[in-house]
């Protein structure tokens, strides 16, 4: 039978839940920088702001609402599309979010994500349903884990904290990522953004300048070349870039990238991280029936138009 | 942290659901509604009663007719007194729950929502505070109603019953779904619309 102790324990859940709320809403901010309604930030460390870049559309000048109601100029310090953070400078003078251990991303945690699309904090609760391991976004970011969870991420969450039942921050939520389900980003990859973004303004990405279509390799020179039975086929070259200068032509298959197999171009893309610039790399290929192997040594991209402006995304 | 195994909503959904009616107006399936007092008076959703009167069945299945003494299209409230007399009502020995001021909510606090989603009655769903409390202006006007919103999943037949705390104290009338949200009508709001009904019900009060 339900006894008067259980019902006590439920209000004791829910006063700790307000508390939490309560506790990551002092670090969490709202960020005025689209058209829209603002979206949420996070004061990640003294005078440092985490926001989701697809919510960022201007580098100046960007109004920041704290919890109290009074609001602070920030400039933005750099963004990472392919992980889908932007990191602002501004003088908050306001306490850094606590931080839950790394540990404590485990399926089925009671987790809340708490946001400030306006004047005032928003909540909603959920629980971590998948914890996988390091996989790439569809831009090619890195992310340390794969963090799903089940529960409602409402407009103008993204940019907002995940926390824990302590209101200690395990993650930032967005809607960037994934439309299939809410995806947190965690603790450890917004702290290797941050760093990167703060020290250099961007996350360094790897290029080859090459365009490539996905073909099929027959089976009967798949077994003769020892290949899979997809490649990847070139059909741009730019001119002086990695794969110009490295001999790169035309029709060429490309099988295996750094000993990879590549059926996909974002697979290639995949393995154009920061640590294999300057590198030379072996990429295996066909050409004109034979396989040969080139050493491709991988570039830096250019800095490009950043991808996340103008996206219509919460 | 308490152990989450000492932890269930049961016994607070349990007094919940002995004040919480299913009330059919004749078309379109059912809503739900609230037992506010003693005397027998429902508050339910003004889009559950469309028309003159309508059928309220108690959570262990009795039920009686109830005429519509109020109906407020602009708060989605509606008010029905039960056409029994008193000592019928008496008898029926009707479970009035706790009111809370909304103003007082947390977000993040648990909250509890009973109906009959889809026409099933006695269904909870649980969720957290959105916002706590905010007026709803139409034209820059002086508010019509308050509401709480709420995550939490609910479904039509949700209309009309119950939003409540952890302790099973009433905070809103669920009216809608915006936005995935739940929205309910602040009890704040009922209060006022009662005073008004109770004010033109007995003439000397001023």
């Amino acid at each position: 039978m339900p006894s008067a102790s259980e019902a006590t324990a439920l209000e004791a859940l829910s006063n700790d839940f307000a508390a939490a709320v309560e506790r990551a809403g002092q670090a969490t901010v709202a960020i005025h920088a689209r058209r829209r309604i603002p979206a949420s930030g996070i004061i990640w460390r003294d005078g440092v702001i985490v926001a989701a870049n697809h919510t960022v559309h201007i580098d100046d000048d960007i109004t920041v609402s704290l919890a109290d109601g009074s609001s602070v100029t920030a400039t933005l310090a750099g963004r990472d599309p392919t992980t889908d953070l932007a990191v602002l400078r501004g003088a908050t003078g306001r306490a850094p979010i606590g931080r839950a251990p790394a540990d404590a991303l485990r399926v089925g945690a009671i987790v809340l994500a708490v946001g400030r699309p306006g004047a005032s904090v928003t909540a909603s609760m959920g629980v971590i349903s998948a914890v996988g391991g390091e996989w790439r976004t569809w831009q090619g970011g890195r992310i340390d884990r794969f963090v799903r969870l089940d529960l409602s991420v409402y407009d103008g969450f993204s940019g907002g904290p995940l926390v824990d039942g302590a209101g200690r921050a395990l993650g930032v939520n967005t809607s960037g990522l994934s439309r299939a389900s809410a995806i947190a980003i965690p603790g450890a990859t917004v702290d290797r953004v941050v760093d990167e973004l703060l020290a250099r303004g961007r996350v360094a990405r790897g290029y080859v300048g090459l365009g490539m279509q996905a073909v099929q390799i027959p089976e009967e020179a798949a077994r003769r070349f020892g290949s899979g039975d997809v490649g990847l086929m070139v059909v741009s070259v730019e001119p002086s870039g990695p794969a110009d200068a490295a001999g790169i032509l035309l029709g060429d298959v490309v099988l295996t990238f750094d000993g990879e197999p590549v059926g996909d171009p974002t697979e290639l893309l995949a393995l154009l991280g920061p640590e294999r610039i300057g590198k030379a790399v072996p990429a295996k290929l066909l050409r004109a029936g034979e396989v040969r192997t080139i050493a491709i040594t991988v570039g830096e991209r250019p800095e490009s138009v950043p991808q996340g402006r103008g996206r219509r995304r919460r | 942290m308490l152990p989450l195994s000492s932890i269930a909503a049961s016994a607070v959904a349990g007094g919940l659901r002995a004040s919480t009616v299913q009330v059919s107006s004749g078309q379109r399936g059912a809503g739900s509604g609230i037992i506010w007092r003693s005397d027998g008076v429902v508050v339910t959703n003004a889009h559950v009663v469309r028309g003159r009167g309508a059928q309220v069945t108690l959570d262990d299945g009795r039920s009686f007719d109830a005429v519509t003494a109020l109906r407020d299209e602009r708060c989605d409230l509606a008010v029905l007194l039960p056409e029994l007399a008193g000592s019928d009502v008496d008898g029926l020995a009707l479970r009035v729950p706790q009111i809370r001021d909304p103003r007082t909510l947390r977000v993040g606090e648990i909250v509890l929502a009973l109906g009959a989603p889809w026409g099933i009655p006695g269904c909870l769903a649980l969720g957290v505070v959105h916002a706590a409390h905010e007026p709803v202006r139409r034209g820059g006007r002086e508010a019509e109603a308050e509401i709480v919103r709420a995550d939490v999943r609910l479904a039509p037949g949700n209309s009309g019953g119950p939003l409540a705390d952890a302790a099973g104290r009433i905070v809103g009338v669920n009216a809608m779904i915006v936005g995935g949200l739940g929205v309910a009508i602040s009890t704040r709001t009922v209060a006022r619309l009662l005073r008004d009904l109770d004010a033109r019900r007995s003439p000397r009060a001023a």
